[in-house]
């Protein structure tokens, strides 16, 4: 029981994290795509949490979704000038 | 049409090629040999409660060493294309006022969350994290500093010496480990203490406060560079 | 004696549990974007803190410096984010709903609101 609420859990995630990864494809705002990969390392920490290894998660939290959306949002800015 | 038929095929392509291995796919019960070797003797050697560190730092120290060496090699880059050309580092840039909820609230956050960074690089031995979550942990203190606070400059010649001497130290810590233990990186350097405590584990924490020292302010001044070459319309 | 405590905080959970549901059908319903942010945000933090409580509550000994250091964190980051992102939206120009009568933002602010910031290099 307790390992199928784990594979249900790590299911929807990665169907989550599909999702933002379409959106970062086929949207043709360059905002949108970037937030949505922003979304795809969250939900990423979040599975690596579940599959017991904090250490990953919190360098994906961190550096996935926090910096590396933040130098995509300079550069595009910095593009559109 | 054509092309999208073709992206359907390939994809059920693919998935018939990836089935039988999901199908024969069977999770092991057991450590492999390696793996049972840390698992039975990594805290014993290293002192560090942590296994994940002690693997990392002590028996790959050397690729951690490789791992650093890459992210400093990346930042040198960046920092050397985006200050090439002159007529991109401009001499002011003009920003929206930020608002006062944002600044007020952010001298209580920022000092919160680089100790938060210090926490977990120092407490590396005993929990998870260590020196390059700090360190990303302390760039985005940073990142929210430059946010909340137009005026805040880094200093790039202090940047510059803390990263240097923390690279220095890492190296010197690993080649005092070839003369006073048993090889490069050997954290044995200093008393092992007892497991469990903060003052154990021989040289990790010291390594990982000077790792995360250095991996906080190699992100931060990326972060700096992308900042000063920004105009918002 | 403690098994109160972990009917207490069972309490605390649920409640919390359905003001987070509340937020998000809150952000389902409403007609625009800073509505939405408004119950997202209130409700959400409200939720969260139960649940924070109820935790605490279920097993206090180990957990409590830890949670209270979360909540203190919650409550400063959580409206502070929304405002910082509900600002944003404003001055980049994201839609009201046709009911919207005041909009007090615009009379605070007038031509003067940018700010030239020298760079040091």
């Amino acid at each position: 029981m307790d390992n199928f609420i784990l594979t249900a859990l790590a299911s929807v995630l990665g169907i989550a994290s599909i999702i933002g990864a379409y959106v970062a494809i086929h949207n043709s705002k360059l905002t949108v795509a970037i937030i949505a990969t922003g979304i795809v390392s969250l939900v990423a920490s979040v599975l690596f949490l579940l599959l017991a290894a904090p250490d990953v998660a919190m360098t994906e939290a961190s550096i996935g979704s926090a910096l590396t959306t933040a130098i995509f949002f300079f550069t595009l800015n910095k593009i559109r000038q | 049409m054509g092309k999208k038929t073709l992206i359907v095929l390939l994809m059920v392509a693919m998935a018939a090629v990836l089935y039988p291995l999901y199908e024969s796919y069977q999770g092991s019960e057991q450590l492999t040999e390696l793996g049972q070797y840390y698992a039975d003797n990594g805290v014993q050697d290293t002192g560090a409660a942590n296994l994940v560190t002690s693997v990392v730092v002590t028996y790959r120290g050397l690729d951690t060493l490789g791992e650093v060496t890459i992210l400093f090699l990346a930042a040198s880059v960046i920092s050397f294309f985006l200050s090439f050309k002159k007529e991109d580092r401009k001499e002011s840039r003009e920003i929206r006022n930020i608002t006062e909820i944002l600044t007020t609230a952010s001298q209580v956050l920022i000092p919160m969350i680089y100790m938060l960074g210090v926490y977990i690089f120092v407490n590396g031995h005993l929990t998870p994290g260590g020196g390059f979550q700090g360190g990303a942990v302390i760039a985005s203190g940073t990142l929210l500093m430059f946010l909340s606070n137009p005026d805040f400059k880094l200093s790039h010649k202090v940047i510059h010496y803390v990263e240097s001497t923390s690279g220095v130290v890492f190296v010197l810590i690993g080649v005092l480990g070839i003369f006073m233990a048993g090889g490069f990186l050997d954290n044995r350097i200093l008393g092992l203490g007892e497991v469990n405590t903060l003052f154990s584990a021989g040289a990790i924490p010291v390594i990982y406060t000077f790792l995360g020292l250095k991996v906080g302010t190699e992100l931060s001044n990326v972060l700096g560079i992308f900042v000063e070459s920004q105009n918002e319309q | 004696m403690g098994n109160i405590l972990d009917i207490l905080g069972g309490i605390f959970l649920v409640v919390g549990s359905l003001s987070l549901l509340i937020a998000s059908i809150g952000i389902y319903r409403m007609p625009d974007f800073y509505n939405r942010i408004q119950v997202g945000t209130k409700a959400s933090t409200f939720g969260l803190l139960l649940i924070v409580v109820g935790v605490a509550l279920i097993s206090p000994i180990t957990w409590i410096g830890k949670l209270i250091a979360l909540m203190l964190f919650v409550l400063f980051t959580n409206p502070i984010s929304s405002h910082v992102i509900a600002r944003a939206a404003y001055f980049t120009k994201v839609p009201f709903t046709k009911e919207t009568k005041v909009d007090k933002l615009h009379d605070v602010i007038s031509e003067g609101h940018m700010k030239k910031v020298k760079n040091n290099g």
